[in-house]
Parts: structure tokens; sequence; C-alpha cells
């Protein structure tokens, strides 16, 4: 069955919505952060690459990297429409994950939330949890300013709104930041799909 | 006509060798990242995101983002088969996308490269340019299998290959790293190709 390696209070947290929104069964592993899990020879094996999400198909094969697991779910499922077919919306679709993930979560989040990973300086960590805030605030303004007088981030629903989902969570659950008025609105109406509350009751905010 | 804004040696060249690659007409700008024009008012209003590449389509639509620009790319003039049209191989060329950009690049040559940006503390920069350059080559080895024996990263040749050869170029015409020898031979493949050619020359690397 395919499975979903995930950690809680990380990224795959979008792809488990996504697999609730497929609506086919699978199984979650759980790889336990707090004990290195991902490190471990045993996980390695399963995803050189040490990292969360990883899905295990039903061949066996492996896939990670959040828009590759997104994009596969999307197309292998198409009554779903989770990705558009036309060059257009496939493009803005991967244009709107890409700035959730590459930008808002690894570039900005990440210095707020693990300026240990880059720097052992407390001062400099001080430092860079500053500029991760700020640059998570002037990222998610660029969003707002996308999502004005739009329902979802793309046009219609699709994979870009999980990923923006997770950054959400992370701005309103865990730092308890204020999200920008269009921003707030579209984590609100996330809020209300099913998808997104068996999400939020595995993530324990339900 | 569509217009390219990008700088030198940056990730740009990805989206220049997949413009060249596609025989369009297309026109180019420089934005000086060393005067830091990429935060002017002029560019902002361009691109809020205050970033390279950014892409202006026929239509006069910004587009942003590596790997959607290359997508759009490459839906858009499918005669330059850039991307295969089976749903496996196009997800693992995104998965391979996603990775060079958001880690291998983001998290890696970020560190190596721009090590000011993560610690301004002096004794601190050598371990985080160590930091980058661990990441960076944990990428190639993963890259390095991905390739195997195989001309290009998907079999054919695709967006895939236009984003690793970002990386070789900076690993290897910019720090020295010495890079595992099937990559090396896909370096110079690259280079061997007139596309590639032609967007070394335009950016004045040649």
């Amino acid at each position: 069955m395919t499975t979903l390696c995930y950690a809680k209070g990380t990224c795959a947290m979008g792809i488990h919505i996504l697999l609730e929104e497929v609506g086919k069964p699978y199984d979650l592993r759980r790889v336990d952060f707090s004990k290195q899990e991902q490190h471990s020879p045993e996980y390695r094996k399963l995803n050189p690459k040490g990292k969360v999400p990883a899905l295990v198909r039903d061949d066996g094969s492996i896939l990670t990297e959040y828009a590759a697991i997104a994009t596969w779910l999307a197309m292998s499922n198409p009554d779903k429409k989770l990705l558009p077919t036309d060059p257009e919306g496939a493009a803005r679709t991967i244009e709107a994950l890409d700035f959730a993930v590459g930008t808002l979560h690894m570039l900005s989040w990440r210095l707020f939330r693990r300026p240990d990973a880059y720097t052992a300086n407390p001062d400099e960590q001080a430092q860079l949890k500053l500029r991760g805030r700020e640059a998570v605030e002037k990222g998610l303004a660029v969003v707002d300013a996308n999502l004005a007088g739009k329902t979802y981030v793309a046009g219609n629903y699709s994979i870009a709104d999980s990923a923006l989902y997770y950054v959400e969570f992370w701005v309103a659950e865990v730092a308890k930041w204020p999200l920008p008025p269009n921003v707030q609105k579209h984590y609100d109406l996330m809020k209300t799909r099913p998808a997104v509350q068996a999400s939020r009751k595995e993530e324990g905010v339900a | 006509m569509p217009k390219l804004y990008y700088w030198p040696g940056t990730c740009g060249i990805t989206i220049h060798i997949l413009l060249e690659e596609t025989g369009i007409a297309y026109e180019r700008e420089q934005i000086d990242l060393s005067i830091k024009q990429q935060y002017s008012r002029e560019y902002l209003a361009i691109n809020p995101k205050g970033k390279v590449p950014a892409f202006i389509r026929d239509d006069g639509a910004l587009l942003t983002e590596v790997p959607a620009i290359a997508w759009w790319l490459a839906m858009t003039f499918p005669h330059a088969k850039l991307l295969p049209a089976d749903v496996d191989r196009q997800t693992r060329i995104l998965e391979a996308v996603s990775y060079i950009a958001a880690t291998i690049h983001m998290q890696g040559a970020a560190r190596a490269w721009r090590p000011l940006l993560f610690s301004s503390h002096a004794g601190e920069q050598d371990s985080v340019i160590a930091r980058g350059r661990e990441i960076v080559l944990q990428g190639m080895d993963i890259m390095s299998t991905m390739l195997a024996d195989k001309n290009w990263l998907a079999g054919d040749y695709s967006i895939a290959d236009a984003s690793l050869f970002f990386i070789e170029y900076w690993a290897i015409e910019k720090v020295g790293y010495a890079l595992p020898v099937n990559i090396e031979a896909h370096y110079q493949r690259m280079r061997a190709r007139p596309a590639v050619q032609r967007a070394l020359a335009a950016e004045g690397l040649a």
C-alpha cells in the first residue's frame, strides 16, 4: 500500500492532505525526528536524502521532494483536478508551490525555526531568527497580494494550496504571528476542508 | 517579445539554456546583483519577489521560479522535447529539478558561496562553507546515482539536465569541487550542446 513517511509538524502534512484529497487507502509511517530517526541507517536505506516527506508507492518505488510527490499524486488522479493540465495553469500552480516550499519554507521559516542548522553562535542565531521572521512576512505579503480577489492561490484548488497551508499552519499555530488578511482567509477556508481536518487531527490541533 | 531578466552565472542560466533550446526569439536584460539592482524600485515593479530569473511572456505576464518557468517553456514549446509525456518520467524530472533548486542550490551552494548570509561571525565562516560543501557534494552523489551510465538524467534530455548544469558550472568553474566522474561527463556533454554554448556566450561566460 502507498505509505507516507512523515514527521509531525513538518511539511509532510501538506502531502498528508493531498493523500486525503485523493481518497485512496494509504498508510502513515511516522519518522521520529526527536530521536533523529531520519538519519538512522534503516531510514537512510529507504530514503538516502534523510528527509521527509517520502512516499513509498504501490510498486515499492520511493518518491521524494514535495513538488514531485504532489505533482505525481495530482497527475495519477486526474479526476481530483489538483493540477491544471494547460501550460498556464500548470506553471502558475508550480510557481505558487515552489514559492511556498523553496522561499517561504526553506529560505525563510527555516532560518527562524532552525538557526542552529546555520550557526553555533547564539548571537548569530538570534539574528537569523529575526531575519527569518522578516523573510516570512515579506514572502507572505507577496502571497497576500497574489491572493487578492481569489479563493485559491492558483485559481482553482490545487496542490499549491496544500503547500501554502503548511506554511500558514506554522505561522499561525507554531509562531503565532498574525497572517495578512487574504492569507488568513485562505487559511480559514483550508481548515473547512475535510482533508485538512484529517491532517489537523493527526497534528493534534483539531 | 518574451524577455528574460537574469544575472550571469546564477540559476537563470538554466532558463537561458532552455530558451536557446526552444529557438524562440526573446530579449534579455541583466539585473546587476552586485549593486543590488534586484531590490530597485524599477525591478520590484516588474518582479515583486526581488529575485532573478524572471521571465516576461509574450502576453506580458510575469513568470518566476526556475521549475515553473522551465515547466512552462517545456509544455508551451513541445517541439524542443524538453519534457517527456509520461507521468512517471515527468515526476522524476520534477523530483530532480526541485532537489537541485531547493536543496543543492538554496541549502548547499548558498551556504558555501555566501556564508555571510548565515553568520557574520568571522570565526564561523569556514564551518558554514564546509557545511554548504557537504550538502552540495551529498546532493551530487544523489544526482550521480540518478544519472548512472545514462547520457541524461531522465534518459532523454530534459529540463532536469539544464537545472543540473547550473550547479555543475558553479561547482566546477567557481569553487573547483571534484564531482563524480559521470557528473563531470554530463557537464562536458552539456557544454557540447549549441544551446548551452549560446547561453554561456550571451552571459559572457564562454
